[in-house]
């Protein structure tokens, strides 16, 4: 694979794992999962570019349409969540209650 | 000379209301003056009628044209014919009476020029109902009688009961308007006019519409039942007020109308059968509820009633100048009882609870001499004054093909009439007294000896006397079966000695817990009890559901956003078994995606 493309995989797997192994803060897994958009969002646009694949060139704008909204939905639960407890520990989240 | 007359006198009734803008007013002898002017106005009133009595010969004075609608003219006229040749003098003769009463009864009223003055504007629109040639003149008469009787019922509004009362009234006059405004339309419409003549002559073919509106038009203003029960609760106006308004002459307006529209009435028979059953079902129903009342302007408000329901039982049955006939000797020994009992109330220090009176046998011989005159003149004993009219209309009922049950409730109101009259006369004037000792029973003041002593010759004789000087219009019932004949006579007698019976039997017993029956006649029937209560409430709050809750509450709230909330709150509480174990969740998750990309060379 060239090098653009071990780099941009590189960086969407760290924020991957990120996303996925965090210590206490809800936020660091929100900037992970925006990290991985961000990533998504270049290799879709320079293999539109490269390819010249001019009819696809509005899907990485939708691609980040929809993630402006997830990221919206996931500030939301961040709100809630620091509402009731003061801070965003995960650790408290363990109260079965709606 | 016959016109200008009767002009003149109509005329000379308006001159104390234009008067009073003058200082007249401030006198205290400005009743004086409008009793004078009435007692003018009917003899200057007797002279066109006795021209007509002569001749037969009928008028129509039109006067002013008004305006004219692109078809429609409409200007001022009076129609003086049989109907308002005779109920003018019988009309102006007990208001007479009335106003020299009212002269003893509201000496102390520090209102009592306002009082007359009142009296007198309803006396002017009773005048114009009856005179007008054409509906929309008719309906200028039949709202002002409606106004004034509600600024007479409330005359003492400082009581919250007379207010109620007043507006009570309105209410269910307003619901009988809707019926003639419906029938005026009809009439624009189909006829082209308002005027009478020319409906008459046009003569239309479907007129139950119309018809249908004028009856509802008299269920309100006659209080038969279903708009009945502002009759009762109008008591509460002064007794003048009753016994000129809700006796003689307001109440028969809504006859009145139906006696009008006699030529239109005598070709429709589903609206002639439909009169008669209402008549029936008002006549006994009112006389039920008579019975056991213990108001004594209540249980003449009711025999009112009755007495109204036996008039439209007598245009069911196609007989509208017998009940025009009733309605003149009816205004007579009504208008008196009110007065005598008028008389006993100022004397017993104004109390109408008849179970607080008793022995006034002898203690006001002249009001009890008139008020047993009054009630056998009611009862249609034979050769009173009610006996001309309501005799020829039970024989003319039992004598021609209408409905039996509607003949048979009148036949029993006729007996239940003695009944309640019997029970008037035992507890307000015989037995021992039961009211307290300090009285101040007099009955010697001028004004209400003579005014009681007019309708007292009028009760005896006007019978005899107007139906002696009437042309003849129907042909009575000439021959009949005996048992026929005595039919009134017999339920009226039967009437008298079972209400006799059972007061004496059960005077002294012991007072036991009242029947059904009896909750039933002295609650009026429950009538007013569910209408005044379930219709309004179920009206206003649908009315508030409809606007608040509807639109606002449920379809921009409820339907979309809260429902879904709670429907997701309530499945995921359902199946969730977790315990919030975040990070091990993710690092589960990691560890699956890193083995299966690495087992399965996703890759390459």
């Amino acid at each position: 694979m060239s090098l653009v493309h071990i780099n941009i995989f590189l960086a969407f797997t760290v924020s991957l794992v990120g996303l996925l192994m965090y210590r206490s803060h809800l936020m660091s897994s929100l900037l992970c999962l925006e990290g991985m958009m961000l990533s998504l969002f270049v290799m879709a646009t320079m293999t539109v570019l490269n390819t010249h694949f001019t009819l696809a060139s509005m899907m990485p704008i939708i691609l980040l349409v929809f993630a402006a909204c997830e990221a919206a939905l996931g500030l939301s639960l961040l709100v809630m969540v620091s509402n009731t407890y003061g801070v965003d520990h995960v650790q408290n989240l363990n109260l079965l209650q709606c | 000379m016959f016109s200008s007359l009767m002009l003149v006198s109509l005329l000379v009734l308006t001159l104390p209301i234009m008067l009073s803008i003058f200082n007249t007013y401030k006198n205290s002898t400005f009743p004086h003056h409008v009793k004078n002017t009435i007692s003018y106005a009917f003899i200057t009133s007797l002279i066109p009628t006795m021209m007509f009595i002569h001749s037969g010969q009928e008028t129509i004075i039109s006067n002013w044209h008004w305006m004219t609608m692109q078809t429609l003219k409409l200007s001022l006229s009076f129609k003086l014919d049989y109907f308002s040749m005779i109920f003018v003098p019988v009309a102006l003769f007990v208001t007479w009476s009335i106003m020299e009463f009212s002269l003893w009864y509201m000496h102390s009223d520090p209102y009592i020029t306002r009082f007359f003055k009142y009296l007198l504007t309803f006396l002017i629109t009773m005048m114009i109902l009856v005179t007008a040639n054409n509906l929309f003149q008719l309906f200028i008469g039949w709202e002002g009688v409606g106004i004034m009787s509600f600024l007479l019922i409330g005359w003492w509004y400082g009581r919250t009961d007379a207010n109620t009362a007043a507006l009570q009234a309105i209410l269910y006059n307003r619901i009988g308007d809707i019926g003639f405004i419906m029938a005026m339309a009809w009439f624009l419409f189909n006829t082209n006019t308002w005027d009478l003549q020319q409906i008459f002559m046009l003569d239309p073919n479907l007129t139950n519409l119309p018809l249908l509106g004028l009856l509802l038009a008299a269920t309100g203003k006659s209080a038969q039942f279903g708009l009945h029960p502002w009759l009762p609760s109008a008591m509460e106006g002064p007794t003048p007020v009753s016994a000129l308004l809700h006796s003689s002459t307001m109440v028969v307006a809504g006859v009145f109308l139906l006696i009008r529209f006699h030529p239109l009435m005598e070709n429709n028979k589903t609206i002639q059968s439909l009169t008669l059953c209402l008549g029936a079902i008002t006549t006994l129903f009112t006389a039920i509820c008579a019975l056991t009342q213990n108001d004594i302007k209540k249980i003449i408000a009711f025999s009112t009633s009755s007495q109204l329901g036996l008039m439209i039982v007598t245009i069911g049955i196609n007989q509208p100048y017998l009940a025009f006939l009733h309605i003149c000797t009816h205004a007579f020994f009504k208008a008196m009882l009110f007065m005598c009992s008028g008389s006993i109330i100022h004397s017993l220090n104004d109390e109408q609870d008849i179970r607080k009176m008793g022995g006034l046998f002898n203690a006001m011989p002249f009001t009890t001499t008139s008020l047993i005159i009054g009630s056998l003149a009611l009862t249609g004993i034979p050769f009173l004054t009610g006996f001309y009219s309501k005799d020829l209309i039970i024989e003319t009922a039992n004598t021609s093909y209408t409905n039996a049950w509607a003949l048979l409730m009148t036949l029993i109101a006729t007996s239940l009439t003695a009944v309640y009259s019997t029970r008037i006369i035992f507890f307000a004037l015989l037995g021992q007294p039961r009211f307290l000792p300090l009285t101040s029973i007099n009955e010697n003041n001028p004004f209400l000896i003579n005014s009681i002593k007019r309708l007292l010759i009028g009760s005896i004789f006007a019978g005899f006397f107007i139906s002696n000087n009437i042309y003849p219009t129907t042909v009575p019932e000439m021959t009949m079966p005996t048992y026929m004949k005595l039919t009134a006579l017999a339920v009226t007698i039967l009437g008298f000695t079972l209400a006799l019976e059972l007061s004496l039997m059960t005077h002294n017993l012991k007072l036991e817990h009242s029947t059904s029956m009896f909750k039933f006649s002295n609650l009026l029937g429950y009538y007013p009890t569910i209408m005044h209560r379930l219709p309004p409430l179920a009206n206003l709050s649908m009315s508030q559901k409809s606007a608040s809750l509807l639109l606002d509450s449920i379809w921009l709230e409820n339907i979309l956003p809260k429902s879904i909330s709670q429907f997701q709150m309530k499945t995921s509480i359902l199946i969730s078994t977790q315990k919030g174990q975040i990070k091990l969740y993710f690092l589960s998750f990691l560890i699956t995606l890193t083995l299966s990309m690495l087992l399965f060379n996703l890759h390459e």
